[in-house]
């Protein structure tokens, strides 16, 4: 039974990373982004769990700088992805140009607000 | 022309007094004393008590309590700045003092000594009441001790009683012990509880009580032990100082020669207690103790010497208040190691203790609490016997300016980083997301 399981569970991942293999490689490189920015902010959440939330202006900038990103990148991908009929009409060039004028101005905000 | 000087002459001749009876808050003794008698063997009979206000300087007036020509007041001034009431049986004022008058007269800040007697009149009983104490409600009654009376060859009733259970305050007795204890020949009175102005500064002893000395004890008295008050003083909120006796005797002559042996007691004394304990008491009824001033209040941030318009939260500041007592010539600096001043919003924040130069100067330092607002220093001091000192002085605090907070604090630099990386990785994502073809 056990081992029943655990093969399944191989079969799952050998078929996500089969199905990920297809996947078009600017998505991946969106991906590999958004996994750095999660890994950041769990970072800065591991230290603040240590040292204590002094100065917390900082520490809620430095996340949400992180988090703010995830999610600038995961819309950014929504949009390009070929295989989404809902943003067929909608250019990628327009799509990364939004994506880069809300980093500008997130990364503005952040600058103002972590002191 | 004589016609004129003479008009010019009585002219001055009013204004005189009215120039001299000036009572000021820089001088605070009362300088004019209006005496009111039931007759005038009294000014005799009590020579040395009125002896002892004229070496001290103070001017008496004395008139009969039915003389219709009393008046305390003129053009709505006030003649007087003290007035005595050795009139236990006058049932009415003359001219056109009364009850309410005399409330007045001690609303306005001035002082009052009552003296009642066995006779006391209902006039006197009112005013007593209104001043928080109420006297035995029996005209006959009197104060007898069994156990602690005067001995003496005439009075068989023991009647004449030695107390020596004074209030332990030096500010209202003065700061010399009075060995020998006092006599006393009068009525029993008893503090209105719902009062907490009124003090007793003679009590009777535990087994005192007030009856009618002629008649059979048919009833438990009225009053008796300790809640018996022989002599009690009031500081009114507005300064004002009244001394309420239970006895006109205690202040004459015959009791302050008289020499004392307390019942029970081997010693003798030549002389009672009385004379010291009265002009004591006196002397504070009449603000020559326990009257203090504050002046000066100065606070400014420390290092510097100018005060503030308004301090920012976490500033270390320096507060400081001059505290001087009267002593009936000048002001003497006030020595005590127990004012504190309070910086307070809604409650106090900080409450400190200051401490004193010795030439009363009160100073001490505190950090402002790291709470913005409109707050006040308070100086609340109120001690038994001392007239009551109540300073604010109004100062808004304000927070840290935008520019003023801490920056590039060590424990943030992670923080720095991770928002760093994310302006770095988004530069790098841009760069291989449009190249990479």
């Amino acid at each position: 039974m056990v081992k029943t399981t655990s093969k399944d569970a191989q079969d799952l991942f050998r078929a996500l990373r089969s199905a990920y293999a297809a996947t078009p490689t600017n998505l991946k490189i969106i991906d590999l982004y958004i996994v750095f920015a999660i890994m950041t902010a769990v970072i800065q959440v591991v230290y603040v769990g240590i040292v204590g939330s002094f100065p917390f202006n900082s520490f809620l900038s430095g996340v949400l700088s992180c988090v703010g990103t995830a999610v600038l990148a995961v819309c950014l991908r929504i949009q390009v992805n070929k295989e989404n009929k809902e943003f067929k009409d909608l250019p990628p060039e327009r799509a990364f140009a939004d994506f880069v004028l809300c980093n500008v101005v997130l990364h503005l905000v952040i600058m103002n607000f972590i002191g | 022309m004589a016609m004129k000087l003479s008009i010019f002459v009585a002219l001055i001749a009013l204004l005189l007094p009215l120039l001299s009876t000036a009572f000021s808050p820089e001088t605070p003794t009362d300088r004019r004393i209006l005496v009111l008698l039931d007759d005038q063997s009294i000014k005799s009979s009590h020579s040395i008590f009125f002896k002892s206000f004229q070496t001290r300087g103070y001017d008496l007036d004395f008139r009969l309590a039915d003389d219709p020509k009393i008046s305390l007041q003129r053009y709505g001034q006030y003649l007087y700045d003290g007035l005595i009431l050795f009139s236990p049986q006058a049932k009415r004022f003359g001219g056109s003092l009364d009850l309410a008058g005399v409330l007045e007269f001690v609303d306005s800040g001035r002082d009052l000594v009552i003296a009642a007697d066995g006779a006391a009149s209902d006039l006197i009983r009112d005013i007593s009441t209104e001043c928080g104490v109420d006297f035995d409600v029996d005209s006959a009654a009197m104060v007898i001790d069994h156990t602690s009376y005067a001995v003496s060859k005439t009075d068989g009733d023991h009647t004449l009683i030695a107390s020596d259970e004074f209030i332990q305050s030096d500010v209202i007795l003065g700061s010399e012990k009075i060995e020998a204890p006092v006599i006393f020949k009068g009525i029993a009175h008893s503090l209105n509880p719902a009062n907490s102005l009124v003090l007793k500064v003679l009590s009777a002893s535990p087994s005192a009580y007030s009856a009618n000395p002629e008649a059979e004890l048919s009833s438990p008295p009225s009053m008796s032990g300790s809640s018996i008050s022989l002599v009690s003083v009031v500081q009114a909120r507005n300064n004002a100082r009244i001394l309420i006796s239970g006895s006109l005797d205690l202040f004459s002559d015959r009791l302050f020669g008289s020499g004392v042996q307390k019942a029970g007691s081997e010693t003798t004394f030549e002389k009672s207690g009385n004379e010291q304990f009265v002009t004591e008491l006196s002397k504070w009824v009449f603000h020559e103790r326990g009257h203090l001033k504050a002046v000066s209040i100065q606070h400014h941030k420390v290092g510097e010497v100018v005060e503030p318009a308004m301090y920012r939260i976490k500033d270390e500041l320096e507060f400081s208040v001059e505290i001087y007592e009267w002593s009936g010539k000048s002001w003497q600096p006030y020595v005590s190691d127990d004012v504190q001043v309070q910086f307070y919003m809604m409650s106090p924040y900080v409450l400190k203790t200051l401490s004193t130069n010795q030439k009363g100067l009160y100073s001490t330092s505190f950090k402002v609490p790291d709470v913005y607002g409109v707050f006040q220093f308070k100086v609340e001091y109120h001690r038994l016997g001392y007239t009551g000192l109540s300073l604010s002085k109004q100062i808004p605090v304000r927070p840290f300016r935008h520019n003023e907070y801490e920056r590039f604090i060590t424990t943030a630099f992670p923080y720095y980083g991770g928002s760093v990386s994310m302006m770095a990785g988004f530069f790098v994502f841009t760069i291989v997301y449009l190249y990479n073809k």
